[in-house]
């Protein structure tokens, strides 16, 4: 079990690092297509900055704001976003994951429904990352939580 | 070769002759916290002449900004780590090192 | 000037394969650390030369940033691991 760090250089630091890392994640995420990044970075980096506070602020805060449960949907979230976009694809006549498709439900070009279409599988794909980095690290950190248990 | 380019090249040629001096301690040097002193100061200072080099290389633009970025974040973070390990050192026991009786002057 | 910068690389190379030796056969796991963080940040510097050199700074400066934030993750997260399950032998 990860405690609470004694140390003030530390805890600051991570107080203060925090939001940028989560909009640089952001920026990878949402700049995928352009430069190198993506869906699957971005949620690494995302789940960067919890174990930044992990390690900072204990783990027990962390399950707080983020527990095993809550984990868990958001990764199945993600799954449903990626192939939820394929399905719709494939139901308005196209192929899966077709995004050229979607200009029949937005009122946009194709061009940009490809673009758009992309932006919410990488997101889809980000937030699954994200939970599923963020289980195994608090799995990981609470490695003496739980010994002795049902052996 | 412009003026801007000397200028750079001489950065980054200073955030080499750093790099080899933080690497020359890391190898030479006795003992752990003095091998640490010497990578922790001389690679944050080598990384912050080698990305301003690179950066006036570059130009004024947003690649530039993202390199002074990068600067500023490995300014923080560099010395931060240095003092997390050191700090885990002593807290095992570890005792700082000092010259054998025999072979003081 | 790429010339110089690829000169500059490959010095920066070597100076990686030395701290390796640190890292290879370092007395123990603290030693092993303290390179691992000096091997991280001369490959972020011969990122950026990389890109320099094939003329694509705005795409490898984000890999940079990105390694350099990982790095810095990492030697925390060893320095907590060590310092909470005090496995090291006390020896130099």
């Amino acid at each position: 079990m990860i405690r609470e760090s004694q140390d003030v250089i530390v805890k600051t630091l991570a107080r203060l690092l925090v939001p940028f890392i989560v909009i640089y994640a952001l920026y990878v995420v949402m700049h995928g297509h352009h430069s190198p990044g993506g869906g699957f970075q971005g949620g690494v980096i995302l789940a960067a900055s919890f174990v930044l506070l992990a390690i900072s602020q204990g783990l027990d805060k962390i399950r707080q704001r983020l527990s095993e449960k809550t984990a868990g949907i958001l990764s199945s979230l993600g799954v449903l976003i990626y192939a939820g976009i394929g399905l719709l694809c494939l139901l308005l006549g196209g192929k899966y994951l077709d995004y050229g498709k979607l200009s029949k439900l937005l009122p946009v070009e194709p061009a940009q429904a490809r673009s758009l279409g992309i932006l919410g599988v990488e997101i889809g794909v980000a937030l699954a990352v994200m939970a599923v980095m963020c289980l195994i690290v608090f799995t990981i950190f609470s490695f003496d939580e739980d010994s002795g248990g049902d052996e | 070769m412009s003026v801007i380019n000397i200028i750079a090249g001489l950065f980054v040629l200073a955030g080499f002759f750093f790099f080899f001096t933080a690497t020359l301690g890391l190898l030479r040097l006795p003992d752990f916290y003095t091998r640490l002193h010497a990578t922790g100061k001389g690679d944050t200072l080598a990384v912050l002449y080698s990305l301003i080099g690179l950066a006036i290389y570059h130009g004024f633009n947003i690649t530039s900004a993202k390199i002074l970025f990068i600067a500023v974040f490995m300014f923080l973070a560099q010395p931060t780590a240095t003092h997390a390990i050191s700090r885990a050192a002593f807290g095992c026991g570890f005792l700082p090192w000092k010259p054998e009786e025999g072979v003081e002057e | 000037m790429n010339i110089f910068f690829l000169i500059i690389g490959m010095g920066m190379c070597a100076l990686v394969l030395l701290c390796l030796y640190r890292v290879t056969f370092g007395p123990n796991v603290l030693n092993r650390a303290a390179g691992l963080s000096a091997v991280g940040t001369k490959t972020l510097i011969i990122l950026l030369l990389m890109g320099v050199i094939y003329d694509r700074v705005e795409m490898f400066v984000d890999i940079s940033m990105v390694y350099a934030l990982l790095n810095f993750l990492g030697t925390l997260v060893l320095a907590k691991y060590i310092k909470q399950s005090g496995e090291v032998e006390c020896q130099l």
